[in-house]
Formats: C-alpha cells, structure tokens, sequence
C-alpha cells in the first residue's frame, strides 16, 4: 500500500516538474498563434490559430536572413570543431609522448577561462583583422572546442588499439588509419557531438552580441532581441520570432533527445 | 668462451647500434607527428585564449576605451581602486554569491530527488520523464527570456493575471524591476533551465549503484526514505561534489543572458554580477583596464574556490568501489 502510494506521489511530482518545464515552451508556440486581441485573453488553446504574428515578425526584422546566418556559424563552427578535434583525440589515442599531460593540463585549465575574461582582446584582434561585423567573426574565435576536443578523446578510448597497430603494420600512413579504421568506427559518436556542438553554437549569445552589428549579420538569437524591451504591444510577433528560432532545436530533439542527453551529459554544461 | 662472449655482445651492441640508427629517423619524425596533429588545437587555444587572457591581465595596468586611433595608458593600480570604490562592485560580488547559493536547490537538491524518484520506474517511463525535463537545457537563451518577460509581464502577463484572479495581489507585479524580485526571478529562471541537466546527471549516478546495496537495505528492513539517506545520498556525494562545484564556477555564466536580456543589471544594479559587471565596464562604459580589473579579481577568487574544492572533494568524496 504505502509502496503504491510512494509510486503514485512520485509519479504526481514528475509530471508537475514536466509540465513547469513544458509551459513556458508551449505558452511561447501558443501565444505565437494567437491573433491580436486574442493573445491577451489567457486562453490555454487558440480557436482561430493565425499566422499574422509571423507575417509581422517576417516584416520587422528580416529574420529569414537570421535564420541563415545562424545555420552558417553553427554549422561553420560545429564542422571545424570536429576536424579540430578529430585531429586531437587522434594524437592523443595513438602515441604517448612527452608532453601529454602539460597540453591536457592546459586544455583543461582554458576550459574554465570565461568569455568575459577575453572578450576584450578578442574583439580587438577581431576589429584589427577587418572582421568585425562579419559571419567570419563569429566563427573564428571558436575553431577549437575544449569539451568537443576532450569528449572525442573519450570516445576515441573504445577503439581497440590492435586495430590501429595491424593498420600501421600494413603500412598505413597516419592519415590513412584516421580515415579508414577510426573514423567509420566513430560516426555516431562524432554525430551526437556534432548535434550538441551546434545547438551550443546556434545558442551562443555573448560573442555575437560584439560582433555583430547589422542586422545582415545577427544570428537569430541576437536579431531576436529587437523585439524585446522596444515596443511592448510586440507580444505576438515576438512570440512567433522566439517559436522560428527554437524550432530547428525542438524538431533535431524530438528525433535525436537521446543521444543529445548522453553528448550533454559528457560535459557540456558549460 | 669469454672471447665468444665479447664477440657475441660486441655483435649485438654493434646490431642494436645500428637498429638505433637506422630508426632514427622514423624516430624524429614519429616524435612530430603527435604534435602535427595537436597544432590546430594549440595555435587556436595560445591565439584565441591564452594570448588574449595575457592581454586582459596586462589591461589592467592600463586605461583605454577601445576607440580606433587611441593607444592604451599605463595608469597602474588605479583601475584596482576605482572598481573596488564603484558602488556596483559590492553588489555584483554580493549577487554573485547570491545566484550560486540559489542554483543549489535546482543543481543538486531537487535534482537528487527527483533522480531517487525516478529510480524505480520502468526504463520506458524513466526515458519520457528525462527528455520532457531536460528539454529547457537545450532552449536558446533569448527564446527563453522573451517567453519569461511575456509570462511575468506586468499588466498582460498569465502569471500576474493569475496571481490577481486568485486574490493574492491587487495590482500586477514589475517582476523584473522590483528590487530583489529581478535577481529572484533570473535565478528561478536559471533553475529552470538547469534542473533538468543536474537531474540526468544524478540519474545516471544512481544507474551505477550496484542494486546489491538496496537489496541488502530491504532485507534489513529499511525503508524507502531511510535507503534514500543512508545508500542513495552517500554515494551520489562524487556527483553531488561535481554539481556544487559547476554551480560555483559556472552560476554567472548561465545567469549572463538572462541578465542582458531582461534586467541589464537592474533596478539599481540589484540584479548585476560579476561577469556583467566585466561586460558593461568593457562595452558599457568603455572602460578597459576597470574591466579587465574585475576579470583579474574574479579569475583569482574562483581559481582559490576552485582549488579548495578539488581538495575537498578529493578528501570527502565517497567513492564506490
């Protein structure tokens, strides 16, 4: 009885943590379908879904164009950070060499470095390059991810090391093991990275705010921001902007949420 | 005899000696080829973070205000004395704090919890609970802030339009500009987002205690609630270590956007923290050197913070084994 009774009260405290952590994300897609005197009401359910609030968002910022240059930094940098990486847990696999733990040790020490703390200089070097306000600018900077280089290294561990050494005793070079033996073995892992390195890209906010300055050039998650704090009767059309720039994100999650959750729990809170 | 002796390790030395080198130059080349494969990582960390983190340290000696054409001012200690002076200062610090102590409850406490609760589900149900409470960990920090500002809106918003119809308040909340609600709200929207995140994490430390220990619990007959405290907590202490530690380093860092977008630090800095702080003095007020002042006290501050906890948790931690 009282075992009955702990499941079901487990069961009631679940479903209400769900439901707080489903609302905000429904209330945004709910509120985005409702027409203008509508979407004051408070209603849980629109009777008369209306795309007017898109039409709006389309027409006051031009956010086709944000979308676009989202995808572009996301995917640029998701794919650098693969190779980058790639290359990474690649050395870090097959030799030991002096100087392992010096370049680990560092690695993980410039993981805990917050944007902040270079922010200043990087957006120099950026204004100096003749980049500043380019899609370059957002992609640049970012060419090495610590996590990703640190979460392929993990992964790279379960390939058997005979496999390498019967290849290198084929004569294999280098580049040919890498791309004959670990790669084919690595694709789903490198997949699932790939996925959490672009929502991390496709989430950044800091970095593009500095450098970006058009809006030809904001990503979405910054262009979103000129709804906000400017005209308040903006709800609609502001709720329908937030709804374009999550749904790339909700739609990978409906398919792909477990392998999401395993790459994020990896380390990529940060 | 020990002529053929001589003879045979002569020959041997002389074999290894020219083994040694005829592989000598594979053995060069084999000593750059980790390295060929490292340099992309290397040059991208010294250039983009390791050199620009010097420069930040050397700013602080400095005063400038970004604008072309001006060079930096060597000025000494005196960005030191003006950021330690600003009224903000205290409060960003302060605040700091405050949003680290309030991630407690959402990165650990609740998180464990909810993991205990999970525990005994089907693998089936677990999965569907998981996905639907980590889902606001993948949500775009902007997205989310404008939903917020929506939900908690003075006049229009579901929340006070609730909190009105149910007679606990007459007129509609400013949430975002009533001094000590703004920073109670980016914490609990900052919980929001984490919880979700902190839980998987417990969840996936309890899937590692071997069941043999509840089992054991249950034939000794303890209860649920006494299994949770006396096998469950102990041995998510790594986990738990892990989580506190993630909150401390990392507080400010899931709090930034949400600070940007909704309260740019206000009412009268009530809601600032110490990386806004950074970022307003940089891009705000165009005060470099008082900027990179303040990234120096904070490296150093969590650099000690993060020091004493690897002690401790190398100390206290209790591991399965």
């Amino acid at each position: 009885m009282t075992k009955k009774l702990s499941r079901v009260s487990g069961h009631v405290i679940l479903i209400l943590l769900s439901f707080l952590a489903l609302f905000p994300i429904y209330w945004m897609i709910i509120s985005s379908l409702k027409s203008s005197p509508e979407i004051f009401g408070y209603s849980m359910i629109t009777t008369q879904p209306s795309f007017s609030n898109y039409i709006d968002a389309f027409t006051t910022v031009p956010l086709f164009r944000m979308m676009l240059n989202s995808v572009v930094v996301s995917l640029g940098t998701a794919v650098i950070q693969l190779v980058v990486a790639v290359l990474f847990a690649y050395a870090f696999t097959r030799w030991n060499f002096k100087g392992k733990i010096v370049v680990y040790g560092i690695l993980s020490i410039t993981w805990l470095i917050p944007v902040q703390a270079i922010m200043i200089p990087n957006y120099v070097e950026i204004i100096n390059m003749g980049l500043n306000n380019t899609l370059f600018a957002m992609i640049l900077p970012h060419c090495c991810s610590v996590f990703a280089n640190i979460s392929m290294y993990q992964n790279f561990n379960s390939i058997p090391k005979a496999l390498i050494d019967a290849a290198r005793m084929d004569g294999s070079s280098e580049l040919q093991i890498l791309k004959d033996i670990v790669l084919p073995n690595m694709k789903s892992s490198i997949a699932s990275l790939g996925i959490v390195l672009v929502i991390t890209a496709w989430n950044d906010y800091l970095w593009p705010t500095l450098v970006a300055r058009t809006d030809e050039v904001k990503p979405i998650q910054i262009g979103l921001k000129s709804f906000t704090g400017t005209d308040t009767n903006m709800w609609g059309a502001s709720m329908a902007a937030a709804t374009i720039s999550t749904i790339p994100i909700l739609i990978v999650y409906i398919f792909m949420s477990r392998k999401i959750i395993s790459s994020f729990m990896k380390g990529g809170i940060k | 005899m020990t002529e053929m002796v001589k003879k045979q390790t002569g020959v041997q030395i002389n074999m290894a000696m020219r083994k040694t080198a005829a592989k000598r130059p594979v053995k060069i080349s084999s000593k750059i080829k980790p390295w060929l494969f490292l340099l992309p990582t290397i040059l991208i960390i010294v250039f983009w973070m390791l050199k620009p983190l010097i420069q930040t340290l050397m700013y602080t000696l400095y005063d400038w205000n970004m604008l072309p054409g001006t060079m930096p001012e060597f000025t000494g200690l005196s960005n030191f004395t003006e950021l330690f002076n600003a009224p903000e200062f205290g409060s960003a610090i302060l605040n700091t704090f405050y949003y680290i102590l309030m991630m407690l409850p959402f990165a650990v406490i609740l998180p464990v919890i909810i993991a205990a609760l999970l525990q005994n589900l089907k693998p089936r149900t677990q999965w569907i609970y998981r996905a639907l409470i980590f889902l606001p960990m993948i949500m775009p920090p902007v997205a989310t802030a404008t939903v917020f500002q929506w939900l908690l809106h003075q006049t229009n918003g579901l929340v006070n339009h609730l909190l009105v119809s149910a007679g606990f308040l007459e007129n509609g909340i400013n949430f975002f500009q009533t001094e000590g609600l703004a920073r109670l709200m980016i914490a609990l929207i900052t919980g929001w987002k984490m919880i979700g995140f902190a839980t998987l994490m417990f969840s996936a430390a309890i899937s590692n205690v071997s069941p043999e220990y509840y089992e054991a619990a249950k034939m000794d007959g303890s209860g649920g609630f006494r299994r949770f405290i006396d096998i469950t907590v102990p041995l998510l202490s790594p986990t738990m270590m892990l989580m506190i530690m993630m909150s401390i380093l990392f507080a400010s860092q899931w709090t930034f956007s949400y600070i940007d977008v909704l309260t740019q630090g206000g009412p009268y800095g009530t809601s600032t923290n110490i990386y806004y702080l950074i970022y307003k003095y940089a891009f705000g007020n165009s005060n470099v050197g008082v900027s990179a002042a303040a990234a120096l006290v904070f490296l150093v501050i969590f650099g000690i913070i993060a020091l004493v906890l690897q002690k401790i948790s190398n100390r206290l931690a209790f591991y399965d084994n």
